[in-house]
């Protein structure tokens, strides 16, 4: 099984595929593709923070709590989602697909590993940038998938707006990161 | 022509670019920095912006997910 598996290591097409990174040109081909197959398949382009809304509604709702009365989900389409539950929910399988298919890919490079967290400051900013992130993507109607990349590929002005205030948004960013953690 | 140790364990891009570009701002020419990364994406960002510096780069891979980035100014 050693033998095998150092053989497999060495072999040219699994270092290609699996163990080194895509250069940004194949990754970007790679993504356009599936984002045509996708729109050809649910109607939809791809996005990704939209659906952590839903589930926050549908755990509410599990608790009992209604979400008809919120602006946010008051459309008859966003009710129309909500109603149809999370099983046939394409935005849930690709997000569930997201995670499960980056497990796999660190598996098959053999990358797979439990890092440790360096300190507090680090848990601190990660709940921070994760909440500010989710909520400005909601305020935003998309995130840096559905709004940017999504947004550019459908020719949509929104798209190149988006872009230019993540820009703004990475700049100051990055500004308070070297502050912080240098 | 000594030798630095940089460690970037558990954390995630850009810090370890930017602490690589501090802590080699501080060394001298002919010294050699080792930064210890396990995250994957500086194990491509680290490396490309040394060679872009001009430095000689070599990356090995020392456990499942682990990288040390040797870098020689």
């Amino acid at each position: 099984m050693k033998q095998l598996w150092e053989k497999i290591s060495k072999n040219r097409y699994y270092q290609m595929v699996f163990k080194n990174p895509f250069t940004y040109i194949t990754g970007a081909v790679l993504l356009s593709i599936m984002q045509i197959a996708l729109f050809a398949y649910s109607g939809n382009p791809w996005g990704v923070s939209g659906t952590f809304a839903n589930w926050g509604a549908w755990l509410y709702q599990l608790f009992g709590g209604s979400v008809e009365k919120w602006f946010y989900f008051s459309s008859s389409g966003a009710q129309a989602t909500l109603d149809a539950g999370i099983l046939s929910h394409t935005g849930t399988m690709l997000n569930v697909g997201l995670i499960f298919g980056a497990l796999l890919a660190t598996l098959l490079a053999s990358q797979f590993k439990f890092k440790k967290i360096k300190s507090l400051r680090q848990v601190v900013a990660a709940v921070l940038g994760g909440l500010l992130m989710g909520y400005g993507a909601r305020l935003a109607g998309g995130c840096n998938i559905g709004a940017l990349f999504s947004g550019v590929a459908s020719l949509s002005l929104s798209g190149w707006v988006f872009a230019a205030f993540l820009l703004v948004g990475a700049f100051i960013g990055s500004k308070l990161l070297a502050k912080f953690f240098m | 022509m000594a030798e630095f140790e940089l460690d970037c364990l558990g954390e995630a891009c850009p810090v370890p670019l930017m602490k690589t570009e501090k802590k080699l701002a501080s060394l001298a020419a002919g010294d050699v920095l080792v930064v210890h990364i396990d995250h994957s994406c500086a194990m491509k960002n680290v490396p490309e912006w040394a060679r872009k510096q001009g430095y000689n780069v070599e990356v090995e891979e020392v456990d499942d997910g682990e990288w040390d980035v040797i870098i020689e100014k």
